[in-house]
């Protein structure tokens, strides 16, 4: 059956709101030469690539892995680009999974990246509507997660502290974060008092926008030792759907994110999360996100986010910390979020975090996911 | 290793038409998917996840994959949007079931691009700081293979526009493709200047069409009735970006692929009964014939129809080519003439390689072998 996959070298490029100095090809050559040089090997040491990034109008090239190729000097091999909106780059990694799970190859480099600073990028969110039905009405993604919060709040009683509480939170761990570009403590306070863009949805609730890279060499059992005595194992991994975006869908509980996670944990052996993993890496655009996430993977019984926030269990010296990497706040190159989540949590089970290495941490969730949020997936990762 | 075997169950495609007016992406999608199990004692719930090829460029839609995930049957299951031709999507389905974690899977793949710029949808693929600027683009790349081509070999426009009129009678016998007035070789010669030395009708016609795939487990494909096909090997391999510093005379990346699949498969060489191939043009349609070792360089025009090997009796990419879908239809195709000879002439084929492209001068190139 399966074959054993461990991530066994990563890199990420310094995110940054704008890299004038490279073209999207560089910034990618950036990342994979980081995480070459951390699996120690070389390009020739590779047989897969997968690239990953997010919809081709963010950056106007289309089919940009046919460019990137000759950058990461990959001509020749087997490469195939994978996108799934704001979740490519975990969708990136779950395809070079099967790759080497399947027994394709025994190495796949995963890169995922965007350069948002060179697209127009709610307009080309905007087009993710139905062009007839949807479009007339669509303001980016933020009136839909707008609409996803709100019903959160009529429902459950939420209110817009607990998501101020996550953005608290998620920009104070990104301080520390080697690779982040926004790192400035905020109060709960400032956050609720930031200007509404649309409300309940408010400034500081909003990651930046980010050109960034990131990239994970994936190997099976029999090469990983070349790379690491310490790969991060990757014990179970999916990314589910919701289809369309119908009025009847629920917008409490993320029904993919629930089915994958279920899938996950029955494949890693997980049947308590909060208690049995030492770490979390979530992909939240918003702040909102983060309080779903928890309810549908578990963490805490459905409705019951804002206690869990408001606990401290999820701080960085809690129980359950959740993005010691600051997430999103400190840094959003959209295609390229998916990777850097699971690169924070592999780096945390390999022992060498760069930014809160959390104590004999040895078992991991990573949560990504794209879409109008209904695209979602999860990964449990182990030493 | 002990990873599972796989085997195609099932296809199912609409016909391939310049345009489907009066039908969305969903509607062809949608009728492929709730047309692919017919026979095969399957069901959408019996599928364990979707994995589906289509151009956010050609749709006009970012993340396309998200509004058609309804019509995919992907509601609540694991679905991926791979952004090349299905063939590759394909080869993602089966790696996930050789690796044991699921048993049967959807391949799907569609194209409109009578909705899109079909040259803008090339042009945007060059990068936009050398090629760009001077208006390189799909027409200009096949244009120079052609040249090439025919200056180094001994094969004359006349001999293309002969190669295309049978394609293109083949794609209207066996290809369930809509033609209207088959063009002869004085048609396909006059039909005007597309890109030297290449007229229009020697370039692959832009279709609409939507094809699904139901690939599954040796245990699964067995009790589905019907003669399974297995896929053995599977290679693929992307050449420079850079058109002026790919090799002049071969797809060398089409070799590499056909190389890999082959190794995987225990294949010497290219030792197949049929070869249902991709191709922009027709000098393409013979590099491609080349690059898989069906005939030596410069000599793939005898091969394309001498019959040793049976060549797209579908009639290939050039009568029909629904860009994303075209590769997935190639393995529909060489599915259904291995698992029924008999609506072929008959004999007894036991072995096929199909072939699918991407890319502006075909840079990118996968292969598969199948074996009955």
């Amino acid at each position: 059956m399966s074959r054993h996959v461990g991530i066994v070298g990563v890199g990420q490029t310094h995110h940054s709101r704008r890299r004038t100095d490279v073209s999207q090809a560089g910034l990618v050559r950036e990342a994979v030469n980081r995480a070459l040089a951390d699996a120690k090997l070389t390009m020739e040491d590779i047989d897969t690539v997968v690239v990953a990034s997010g919809p081709v109008l963010f950056a106007a090239v289309n089919h940009p892995e046919k460019w990137v190729v000759d950058a990461i000097g990959a001509q020749g091999k087997s490469v195939v680009r994978v996108t799934s909106g704001g979740g490519a780059g975990f969708a990136g990694a779950l395809s070079g999974y099967y790759q080497v799970a399947g027994g394709y190859s025994d190495r796949t480099l995963v890169v995922a990246y965007d350069k948002l600073s060179e697209g127009q990028l709610q307009y080309s969110i905007s087009t993710l509507y139905d062009p007839f039905w949807g479009r007339e009405f669509a303001v980016g993604i933020m009136g839909f997660s707008a609409a996803y919060w709100r019903a959160r709040m009529d429902m459950l009683g939420h209110t817009e502290e607990a998501a101020a509480m996550v953005a608290a939170k998620n920009r104070k761990n990104a301080i520390a974060n080697p690779y982040a570009h926004i790192k400035k403590e905020v109060t709960v306070d400032e956050v609720l008092a930031s200007k509404p863009l649309c409300w309940p949805i408010k400034l500081l609730d909003v990651p930046p926008i980010s050109d960034g890279a990131a990239a994970v060499v994936l190997a099976a059992e029999h090469v990983a030792a070349k790379s690491t005595d310490r790969p991060a194992w990757i014990q179970g991994i999916a990314y589910c759907c919701e289809a369309d975006n119908a009025p009847e869908r629920s917008l409490m509980l993320s029904e993919p994110l629930a089915i994958a996670s279920r899938q996950v944990y029955r494949a890693a052996g997980i049947t308590n999360p909060r208690r049995q993993f030492d770490v979390v890496e979530v992909q939240e655009p918003y702040s909102c996100f983060e309080l779903n996430y928890y309810e549908s993977l578990g963490l805490c019984p459905p409705g019951q986010a804002a206690e869990l926030i408001a606990s401290g269990a999820t701080q960085l010296d809690g129980d359950i910390p959740v993005n010691p990497s600051g997430g999103c706040m400190g840094a959003n190159p959209i295609g390229a979020v998916g990777l850097i989540r699971l690169i924070e949590a592999a780096t945390q089970v390999m022992g060498r975090n760069e930014t809160h290495q959390i104590k004999d941490a040895k078992l991991a969730l990573v949560q990504s996911g794209g879409g109008w949020a209904n695209l979602r997936g999860c990964a449990v990762l182990s030493a | 290793m002990g990873l599972n075997k796989v085997a195609v169950v099932a296809s199912a495609q609409t016909q391939l038409r310049p345009a489907w007016n009066g039908a969305q992406h969903i509607d062809l999608i949608s009728s492929v998917v709730a047309s692919v199990f017919k026979g095969s004692g399957l069901t959408l719930d019996d599928v364990d996840f979707i994995i589906d090829s289509g151009s956010d460029v050609l749709d006009g839609r970012s993340i396309s994959n998200c509004g058609f995930l309804g019509a995919l049957g992907a509601h609540h299951k694991e679905e991926a949007r791979v952004e090349e031709d299905g063939l590759w999507a394909a080869l993602y389905g089966v790696n996930k079931i050789r690796s044991g974690a699921s048993a049967i899977g959807l391949i799907v793949a569609y194209s409109k691009p009578s909705e899109s710029n079909i040259d803008a949808y090339w042009s945007s693929q060059c990068e936009p700081f050398y090629q760009r600027p001077v208006g390189f683009g799909q027409r200009a790349a096949t244009g120079i293979q052609a040249q090439r081509y025919l200056a180094a070999n001994a094969v004359s426009d006349r001999d293309l526009a002969d190669l295309v009129a049978r394609r293109w009678a083949a794609g209207a016998d066996k290809g369930d493709v809509l033609i209207d007035t088959l063009p002869d070789v004085d048609a396909i010669l006059g039909s005007g200047e597309a890109a030297a030395p290449l007229t229009r009708l020697m370039l692959s016609r832009p279709v609409d069409g939507a094809v699904a795939i139901l690939i599954a487990t040796e245990d699964v494909a067995r009790r589905s009735g019907g003669n399974p096909v297995f896929i053995t090997g599977m290679g693929a391999s992307i050449d420079t970006h850079s058109f002026a510093d790919r090799s002049a005379d071969g797809l060398s990346s089409a070799q590499k692929a056909a190389h890999m699949a082959y190794g995987k498969a225990g294949w010497s060489d290219a030792k197949a009964d049929i070869a249902e191939i991709s191709a922009s043009s027709a000098v393409g349609e013979l590099l491609v014939i080349e690059g898989l070792g069906l005939a030596e360089k410069g000599k793939g025009l005898a091969a394309a129809s001498d019959g040793r090997v049976a060549i797209n009796q579908s009639g290939g990419a050039l009568p029909a080519d629904p860009i994303m879908a075209t590769g997935l239809i190639r393995l529909a195709e060489a599915t259904k003439q291995l698992s029924q000879p008999a609506l072929y002439g008959g004999g007894s084929p036991t072995r096929a390689i199909v072939h699918g492209a991407g890319g502006v001068g075909m840079q990118n190139n996968c292969v598969f072998t199948l074996e009955v």
